[in-house]
C-alpha cells in the first residue's frame, strides 16, 4: 500500500457515491426512529392518562391525548397510607438486598479468583450447578415458609437473591484482570487477606461494584416473585405487588385503609401507581445508564 | 488430604471470606433440592417431608396421564423459541444500524431510549399491555373502530397471544441485547473495514460480509444460552401479562406458571414437585445437549 488509508482518501477512491446508499441511510435512520418511538409510546400512555380526568377515561378510555388535566388520582394515592408503606418496603428491600448482595458476592468472588485458593475448582463447580439444575419451586417455598419462618417478613424479600452466581462470575473475571503483584506486595508486608481486600482491592474495583450494585438494585426494585410467594399482609406489599393486586381488581378501599370518601376512577389510580412505581427509575436512569452499559460489556468479554 | 487441611488453616483468612457466600448458596440453592423428594410422596403439611407417605411414581403418572403436560411443555418451548429468534433478530438489526450512525447525539439518544424498557418490571409491562389491548377501553380497539374495523376481544382470543408476547419481549429486551452486540462490534478490528472500503465495498456489503460473519460467535453463544434454558418459562413475564386468565392458557400457560398454580392455588405440593422435577430434568438434558453442540461449533465457548 503506497498511500495511507485515511477516511477522506478512501471516500474519494469510491467510484461514486451510490444513490442507493443514501436511501439505505435514510431507511436505517427511519427504522431506528420508529423503534425508539415505539419504546417510548407505552410510557407516554401511562403518564399522560394518569393525569386524565375521570370523565375522559370513562367516556373515551385510554387516549394518546386525553382531554383535561387533574391530579385527583395522585391526591387519592397520597392521602392513603398504602403507597407510603409500599414505598418503604420496596426501598428497604432494595437497600438491604443491594448492600448484602454486594458484600457477599464480592468477597466470595475474591476467594474464587484468588490464585492461592486450592478449592477454586470445587467452589466454582458448586456455584455453577444451581445455574444449570433448577433447585425447584416447592423446596424453595418450604424452605422459606416452614424452615426459616420468613413468611410475611421483609427478609423473605431480601435474602433469597443475596448470592447471585452470575454476578459472582462477573466479579471473578474482573479480579482476574488485576495484576497479582498488587496483593502480593501487601501480603509480604504481613497484611492478612481481609486487609488486602479492603485496603487495596475494594478501592480499585469501584466501577465494577457500581455496576453490579445497580443490577442488584434493579432486581430488588422490580421483583414481585418473592412477594407473590411470601407476602400476604398488605402492610408489607412492595410497590410491584401493590400494583399487581390493583390490577387484579382488588378492592381499592380496603387497600387504602378505609379512605373511601372520594373514590376516583380505579383506572386513574392504577395509572398513577404505575407512574409512581417507575418514576424513580426514570429519574435516575440518565445518570446510571452508562454503568449498565459498562457492566454488560464487562460480562460479554467472557462470553 | 492432610495438605489440604494444612492449607485451609494457613489460608484461613482467605477462606473465611467465602463463608457467607457458601452459606447463602447452600441454604437457598442446595437445601431446596430436597423438595424434589416430594415428587415421590403424598405430601401432607402436618406430617412434613419425611413423615408423609411414599407415592412412588403416582404423581408423575397423574401428571402424564392428563393432557396439560403436553400443552405446557409445547407452549414453553414454542414461546421461548419465538422469543430467542425474534429478540435476537431485532437486537442484531438495531446494533448493526446503530453502528452505521455517524451522528453522535442521535446514536446516543436512540441507544438510551431502546434500553429504557429493560428497566421496567413485568407487572408494569402487563399493565401497559392491558391499556393497549383491553376489550372496551383499549387503544388498539379504539384505533380499529376509528378506521371502521370490528374490534377484537384480545383477552378472549388465545391464538394472538404468542405474537403479542413476542412483540412485548422484543420491546423489552431487544435494546438491551443490542447493547451487548454493539459492544462486540466496537471490538472488531478496523483493518477489515479499511481494506474493504479501498475495494469499494458499500456500507451494506461491509455489514453483510464483514460485521455479520465476525459477530457469529457472539450470536451463537447468546442464542444457545437461550436454548439451554428453553424449558424454563419466563414466569414474571407470563404471569405479569396473562395472570390467571384461563381463556388464554391454551397458548400462554408455561411449565412455570402451571407449577406455580399447582402450589399456590391448589396447594398440591407433591404435584407441583413432580412438574418441577420434570422441568429440571428436561432443562438439564437441554443444557447437556446444548453444550455438546457448542463444543462442536466453537470449543472455547463450551460450558464444561
Amino acid at each position: 500500500m503506497i498511500r495511507s488509508a485515511t477516511p477522506e482518501t478512501t471516500a474519494r477512491s469510491r467510484r461514486r457515491p451510490f444513490r442507493s446508499e443514501k436511501a439505505a441511510a435514510a431507511g436505517i435512520g427511519l427504522f431506528l426512529i420508529v423503534f425508539a418511538l415505539a419504546c417510548l409510546f407505552p410510557f407516554w400512555l401511562m403518564v399522560i392518562n394518569s393525569f386524565a380526568v375521570a370523565k375522559s377515561l370513562a367516556l373515551h378510555g385510554y387516549a394518546v391525548f386525553p382531554s383535561g388535566f387533574t391530579l385527583q388520582s395522585y391526591r387519592f394515592l397520597l392521602q392513603g397510607k398504602q403507597l407510603f408503606l409500599s414505598y418503604g418496603v420496596t426501598a428497604s428491600a432494595t437497600v438491604l438486598g443491594t448492600a448484602a448482595g454486594l458484600a457477599v458476592t464480592a468477597l466470595f468472588a475474591y476467594v474464587l479468583a484468588h490464585p492461592k485458593n486450592r478449592y477454586g475448582g470445587f467452589l466454582s463447580f458448586m456455584t455453577y450447578v444451581p445455574m444449570i439444575f433448577g433447585s425447584g419451586l416447592v423446596g424453595f417455598y418450604l424452605l422459606v415458609v416452614r424452615w426459616l419462618h420468613l413468611k410475611d417478613t421483609l427478609w423473605a424479600l431480601v435474602l433469597p437473591y443475596v448470592m447471585n452466581p452470575f454476578y459472582a462470575f462477573i466479579f471473578v473475571s474482573f479480579y482476574r484482570s488485576l495484576p497479582y503483584e498488587l496483593n502480593e506486595s501487601a501480603t509480604v508486608d504481613g497484611a492478612n487477606e481481609w486487609v488486602v481486600f479492603f485496603k487495596i482491592i475494594r478501592p480499585i474495583s469501584t466501577p465494577v461494584i457500581a455496576t453490579i450494585g445497580l443490577f442488584y438494585a434493579l432486581q430488588y426494585w422490580n421483583d414481585w416473585w418473592l412477594s407473590l410467594l411470601f407476602i400476604d399482609n398488605s402492610d408489607l406489599y412492595p410497590l410491584q405487588l401493590l400494583l399487581r393486586q390493583l390490577m387484579s381488581q382488588m378492592d381499592l378501599a380496603s387497600l387504602n385503609h378505609g379512605n373511601v370518601l372520594t373514590l376516583p376512577p380505579s383506572e386513574g389510580v392504577k395509572l398513577a401507581t404505575v407512574c409512581l412505581t417507575i418514576g424513580p427509575i426514570i429519574f435516575v436512569y440518565p445518570f446510571i445508564q452508562k454503568y449498565f452499559v459498562k457492566g454488560l460489556t464487562l460480562g460479554s468479554v467472557k462470553g | 488430604m492432610n495438605n489440604l487441611l494444612k492449607d485451609a488453616i494457613k489460608q484461613r483468612y482467605l477462606y473465611s471470606m467465602a463463608v457467607p457466600g457458601i452459606v447463602f448458596l447452600v441454604v437457598f440453592s442446595y437445601i431446596p433440592l430436597a423438595g424434589h423428594v416430594l415428587a415421590f410422596k403424598n405430601f401432607q403439611i402436618s406430617r412434613g417431608i419425611w413423615g408423609s407417605s411414599w407415592a412412588g411414581w403416582n404423581n408423575f403418572r397423574f401428571f402424564f396421564s392428563g393432557r396439560d403436560w403436553i400443552q405446557v411443555t409445547v407452549n414453553t418451548v414454542i414461546l421461548n423459541a419465538l422469543f430467542i429468534v425474534f429478540e435476537m433478530a431485532f437486537a442484531l438489526l438495531i446494533a448493526l444500524f446503530l453502528n452505521e450512525i455517524r451522528l453522535k447525539w442521535f446514536k446516543r439518544t436512540v441507544q438510551s431510549v431502546v434500553f429504557l424498557p429493560y428497566f421496567i418490571s413485568w407487572v408494569v409491562v402487563g399493565y401497559m399491555a392491558f391499556v393497549l389491548f383491553n376489550n372496551t377501553d383499549g387503544l388498539v380497539n379504539h384505533a380499529l373502530r376509528s378506521v371502521g374495523l370490528r374490534d377484537v376481544d384480545w383477552y378472549q382470543t388465545p391464538w394472538v397471544w404468542p405474537f403479542i408476547l413476542t412483540v412485548t419481549r422484543i420491546w423489552k429486551n431487544a435494546g438491551y441485547l443490542s447493547i451487548i452486540l454493539l459492544a462486540a462490534i466496537a471490538g472488531l478490528s478496523v483493518d477489515y473495514y479499511e481494506s474493504a472500503r479501498l475495494d469499494g465495498a458499500t456500507r451494506f456489503q461491509q455489514m453483510r460480509f464483514i460485521t455479520l460473519p465476525l459477530l457469529k460467535p457472539q450470536l451463537i453463544i447468546l442464542v444457545l444460552l437461550g436454548v439451554g434454558r428453553i424449558f424454563y418459562g419466563d414466569f414474571g413475564m407470563i404471569y405479569g401479562i396473562v395472570g390467571d386468565n384461563g381463556i388464554l392458557f391454551p397458548t400462554t400457560d408455561v411449565i412455570d406458571t402451571y407449577s406455580y398454580r399447582a402450589l399456590r392455588q391448589l396447594g398440591d405440593f407433591s404435584m407441583s414437585s413432580a412438574i418441577v422435577l420434570y422441568q429440571s430434568v428436561m432443562g438439564l438434558a437441554a443444557v447437556i445437549s446444548f453444550n455438546a453442540i457448542v463444543r462442536r461449533i466453537d470449543k472455547d465457548s463450551r460450558l464444561f
